[in-house]
């Protein structure tokens, strides 16, 4: 029953790396490795440790590839075409590939030590209670410097988005202008927001140097 | 697999008259009746509006990329549905007699037990969000697509105050399992032991708003308002695909108000709950209705925040508060505040359950 | 049949070439840094594998600490690959080979 499992979730992983290296458009190589972490996960919780894998979901599947699948949108990124370079390549790369698989068939067929048998349910190593134990006594000073790094990550990033382009310092941010991703990301198409007061539409005519639009009239 | 079955199907009839509760309730709000015309008071509208989506002609717009079309709204749909599994709708069912199939003589009224059930539904929550940045995406409309970054930006960053406004109750009960948080709501007459009134009114707070701000409800609607944004991520989508994303709405909103049921108004404590247990599914699921009610009341009464309103309330506001929170249950925890409410307050079988 | 570490340790293995084999290849920036967090992940897979196996809870702290890392390279990584993508308007890695921005 073990053996079905992983033999599904490993399947799944493998499949879905496979699927991300082979595609050429960016998103479908983000959704098969959203693919590969959720099959991990399900493989985390298969070897007794549930605690990471909900958190493998939350933090890779459900924040990190959401960045990367918003920056894909926002720079729309298009499919790459990749020339082929050097043929002679092809069979060394298929010799290789066999080699790999040789190895793996070795592993799982004429390797039979293990420690222990796999746990699911029998020790309470996975469990919550023991990781945070662990987090808060003997690996504190990891724990700690691990925040430090979270913040410096912030700081970082909000560095690289408040220089001259993204952000101008002279912009003022007018609600209710729409706001396309070309302009956020140009520096040259910042436009001219100061707010315009009149009283009259002639006024603002005036100002804008537009031509006053004509009357329509009853005479042809 | 029984109970699969049987939550499925109450799930979905109790979304399906949502739909035409918050109709009819908008009417009376608004000075209008809702509606009223199929069958007796309007109670056939949702299996003519189920007709209406099955009849309606499919259309595919001519770029869009077909996979990531066709895959959105199921994303948005199965996580939607995934969370019912591990809410608890009732306390163990102890019958007289041992059932002959399955030879026990318990019904447990949770389909999963987990131990990690909390970060579940986060994690699954976190998924969703896949389903709607998807969707603005595949349907080559550059409406959509503002619609869809601003849903998906929106939804993540209000996940953070939905966790960190659940912490709160995660350190007092020191559980994330989540029967065992709704056994340890119980008190006397099943209502005084509940976390939200001794316990966690702060939370409760940063996390009812952070839900509705998880679920695109008024008043932070603004990518999916009709006004705004023609439909915000799901204007290309007609009949079958629109009534997913419709539906995945509205069960997310259902799994929200269950989330909160749970955690901090006691789940399925009531009065007289221990004696009778099969009281406990109608408690928990009136306290599901009153949630809904609440959804829709706020739809008929508040204005919309403009877009940049909403992630600064979202970001300088919920965020600390919810930190406070955090620092001052923690606080009382140590001190054994906590400790002292519940000799007060909670029982495991008081008076009257 | 129970599943054996050494079954772990294979898939970890193939993932990591398979994550390696794609940083090759790809030509794109973001395909290139996805492919470095499938190499992460199937480090992790390793780390879980043997905490489970051996009764030590030290594999799955280490997992944790990986995967906030992750996230802080993830936030950075991609702001560094935005910032390159508005001053040569391409993400194709050969054009970015020169060190002057």
């Amino acid at each position: 029953m073990l053996a079905l499992l992983f033999i599904l979730f490993a399947g799944m992983a493998v499949g879905c790396a496979i699927s991300m290296v082979a595609q050429r458009n960016p998103l479908y190589s983000a959704i098969s490795l959203i693919g590969v972490f959720l099959a991990l996960a399900c493989l985390y919780v298969t070897l007794g440790a549930p605690f990471i894998a909900a958190v493998q979901v939350i933090v890779y599947a459900g924040a990190i590839m959401v960045l990367v699948v918003f920056v894909i949108m926002l720079l729309n990124v298009e499919e790459e075409d990749r020339p082929m370079r050097l043929r002679s390549l092809t069979p060394i790369a298929v010799g290789l590939a066999a080699a790999l698989f040789a190895e793996t068939a070795f592993i799982i067929f004429f390797v039979h030590w293990s420690p222990a048998t796999p746990t699911a349910s029998v020790s309470d190593v996975g469990l919550t209670s023991s990781i945070g134990a662990g987090l808060f006594t003997t690996y504190l000073l990891p724990f700690e410097v691990t925040s430090i790094l979270l913040l410096m990550a912030i700081v970082g990033a909000m560095t690289l988005a408040s220089r001259a382009g993204l952000l101008p310092r002279e912009a003022v941010v007018v609600p209710g202008y729409q706001v396309l991703a070309r302009e956020v990301l140009d520096p040259r198409t910042t436009p001219d927001l100061t707010p315009i007061v009149a009283r009259s539409t002639g006024e603002v005519e005036e100002a804008l140097g537009v031509e006053e639009a004509p009357q329509i009239t009853d005479e042809s | 697999m029984i109970g699969i079955l049987v939550a499925f199907t109450v799930v979905m009839t109790m979304v399906a008259y949502t739909v035409l509760a918050e109709r009819r309730i908008l009417g009376f709000i608004q000075g209008r009746l809702g509606p009223n015309r199929v069958g007796p008071g309007g109670f056939l509208q949702p299996i003519a509006d189920l007709l209406k989506f099955i009849f309606k002609e499919d259309i595919v717009p001519d770029k869009s990329t077909r996979f990531v079309y066709f895959l959105a709204p199921t994303i948005a749909t199965t996580a939607a549905l995934m969370t019912i599994v591990v809410y608890p709708f009732g306390p163990d069912i102890h019958l007289p007699f041992t059932l002959p199939l399955v030879n026990t003589n318990t019904i447990p009224l949770v389909i999963a037990k987990f131990d990690v059930a909390l970060l579940y539904v986060l994690g699954v929550t976190s998924v969703g969000v896949y389903g709607i940045a998807l969707a603005g995406w595949s349907s080559n409309n550059k409406y959509s697509l503002m619609g869809g970054l601003r849903s998906s930006a929106q939804m993540i960053s209000y996940e953070l105050a939905l966790g960190l406004g659940l912490i709160g109750v995660i350190l007092q009960s020191g559980s994330l399992n989540l029967q065992s948080i709704v056994e340890q709501q119980s008190g006397h007459l099943g209502i005084t032991g509940w976390n939200l009134f001794w316990v966690q009114p702060l939370g409760f707070f940063v996390y009812l708003t952070a839900a509705i701000a998880e679920t695109n409800r008024v008043p932070f609607d603004l990518p999916e308002a009709e006004t705004e944004l023609v439909a915000g991520f799901h204007t290309e989508y007609s009949a079958m695909k629109f009534a997913l994303f419709f539906l995945a709405e509205y069960v997310n909103m259902f799994t929200v108000s269950m989330l909160a049921a749970t955690l901090f108004l006691g789940g399925w404590n009531g009065p007289f709950v221990h004696q009778l247990p099969w009281l406990g599914v109608f408690y928990f699921l009136g306290k599901v209705v009153l949630f809904l009610f609440f959804y829709i009341w706020l739809r008929g009464t508040l204005p919309r925040f403009r877009f940049d309103q909403l992630m600064s309330f979202g970001w300088k506001f919920l965020v600390p508060l919810a930190i406070i929170n955090i620092v001052f249950t923690a606080t009382l925890q140590w001190l054994g505040v906590f400790d002292y409410i519940g000799q007060v307050l909670k029982t495991s079988t008081g008076w009257g359950g | 049949m129970v599943p054996q570490l050494s079954w772990y340790l294979a898939l970890s293995a193939v993932l990591f070439t398979i994550g390696v084999v794609g940083v090759m290849i790809k030509r794109n920036v973001i395909s290139m840094f996805m492919c470095i967090e499938l190499m992460l992940n199937a480090v992790n897979l390793t780390f879980v594998a043997f905490s489970s196996f051996f009764r030590d809870v030290t594999g799955q702290l280490f997992v944790f600490i990986v995967m906030t890392v992750a996230a802080a390279e993830a936030a950075v990584g991609l702001g560094i690959i935005i910032t390159i993508f508005r001053s040569r308007e391409s993400l194709d890695v050969d054009d970015e080979s020169v060190l002057k921005l």
